[in-house]
């Protein structure tokens, strides 16, 4: 039995091996297919996220639950203080909430008398966060809607207040979200008061970097930090956060979303806009001559 | 578990991809969305090297790739790289396993050392040779750091909960192979 068996093995050695090798020639050939084509790996990937990750769906969020319980548990203490805290920051907001409805009224009778079009409001779609990007060299998160519900690459993410980041990478029913943190996010971003260009730029930590900024003497902690439209892929006048000095001495961007908890998020519904195209045509007074617009012409009549 | 060493093996394996996809599911859960200074052990990484220096026959070349791949795919990492180096590496390992049995377990944790090292190594250099997105040099290094470290740990969890441990010299299977 033991000698049968042994025999067996040489046998499966060489045929291991040939295994082997055909799995390491599997594998580089999926890295270098991704190095060459890498939107087409990108939406494989997506889609064998959308496979797997819905399945886990029923524990995750126990799980995240429960791990979540007992971290706040341990901050129980501080429970009394920070509720004495938020009553206080409460009343304040309730004073500037009452400003902000006169300020919003008075607005809207001014706009009315000055007959301004404003940019329509945008529409959103609200997800809850699945599971983070799990390895600590990436910031991103993926949320439970998908191409089913319409999200399309590149859509703006905010939570209730501040800007959070981009989509990048849409399955059937989710959709992943890469954080203004992360490494490879760059956003073009308007510092306020002095109305700056600059790009946001995540470089793995929590404030990320404004790069590209023309005068650096204009812009100040503490100043406003919107998105802007440039290039066409953002919607204008979201809020980003604010400026700070880093410990580095450069100047980075304090977001205003809160990152520690990221739960329920919107997808802005981004339409791309209306582009004009032709230059305008020629006013001139009189109908053009029959030879230069022919065609105009023959559909009229 | 006292079924015949055939079913035996094959439960061995199954836990092993029970294993891997349960810490691939803990890493996913979302509660770390401020990006850290720190990194924690590629546990996945520790375990799978641990299980293939004691007992290689429970972790297949094919259960490694399909593991890895799809950590490769869920992580955002450049697919199919991380996976063929750490194939390799444990290919590496696993010829080496019977000389690693008659040694101390310091030997087999700095062998076991050396080959993290390579691993984390060769995949930085492949990817600076292909000019991919490359994680942050510190990062890793921390991460490469704490998975030699954490590799003892993955050694005792394995060995309490999955009762894989080193076979003894001459030790035989049911069927009279060497193991």
């Amino acid at each position: 039995m033991a000698r049968d068996r042994q025999t067996d093995e040489d046998y499966v050695g060489p045929i291991r091996r040939l295994l082997v090798g055909v799995l390491l020639l599997a594998l580089a050939g999926i890295f270098v297919v991704w190095r060459i084509d890498s939107p087409r790996i990108e939406r494989f990937r997506a889609a064998a996220i959308d496979r797997v990750v819905p399945n886990m769906d029923w524990a995750l969020a126990p799980v995240t639950g429960i791990i979540n319980l007992v971290a706040d548990f341990q901050s129980y203490q501080g429970l009394a203080q920070q509720n004495a805290d938020l009553r206080r920051e409460l009343q304040q907001m309730k004073a500037w909430k009452e400003a902000a409805l006169q300020l919003e009224q008075e607005n809207a009778k001014l706009r009315d008398l000055n007959n301004v079009r404003l940019d329509p409001k945008l529409t959103y779609v609200t997800g809850v966060v699945l599971t983070d990007s799990g390895s600590p060299f990436r910031q991103s998160v993926l949320l439970n809607v998908g191409s089913r519900d319409g999200i399309i690459d590149g859509w703006p993410v905010m939570d209730g207040i501040g800007l959070v980041g981009r989509i990048a990478g849409v399955g059937q029913e989710t959709a992943r979200v890469i954080l203004l943190t992360d490494t490879s996010s760059r956003i073009p971003i308007l510092v306020q008061p002095s109305g700056q260009h600059a790009v946001l730029a995540g470089d793995n930590a929590l404030d990320p970097l404004i790069d590209f900024l023309e005068d650096p003497d204009l812009v100040r902690p503490g100043d406003r930090v919107v998105s802007v439209s440039d290039g066409g892929v953002f919607p204008a006048d979201l809020l980003v956060g604010q400026v700070v000095l880093g410990p580095d001495r450069r100047l980075r961007v304090r977001l205003a979303a809160d990152y520690e908890r990221l739960e329920f998020l919107r997808v802005l519904r981004n339409q791309p806009r209306e582009a004009i195209r032709d230059q305008g045509g020629l006013l001139t007074p009189f109908a053009p001559p029959d030879g230069a617009a022919d065609e105009d012409g023959g559909d009229n009549g | 578990m006292a079924e015949s060493p055939v079913a035996q093996r094959w439960f061995g394996r199954f836990w092993f991809v029970v294993l891997a996809l349960g810490l691939m599911f803990l890493q996913l859960l979302p509660l770390q969305t401020i990006p850290r200074t720190w990194a924690p052990p590629d546990m996945m990484l520790a375990i799978t090297l641990a299980w293939v220096a004691r007992r290689p026959d429970l972790v297949p070349a094919m259960s490694i790739v399909f593991a890895f791949l799809l950590a490769d795919l869920l992580f955002l990492r450049p697919p199919g790289l991380l996976a063929l180096v750490i194939l390799l590496a444990t290919e590496f390992l696993r010829a080496r396993s019977e000389t690693l049995r008659s040694g101390s377990f310091a030997f087999e944790w700095i062998t076991v050392a050396l080959i993290i090292v390579a691993i984390t190594l060769g995949n930085r250099a492949i990817i600076a040779v292909t000019a991919s997105h490359q994680a942050p040099l510190a990062l890793a290094m921390f991460q490469m750091m704490m998975t030699i470290l954490a590799y003892p740990a993955a050694v005792l969890v394995s060995y309490l909960a999955f009762g894989i441990r080193r076979p003894a010299l001459g030790e035989v299977d049911a069927f009279g192979r060497p193991v």
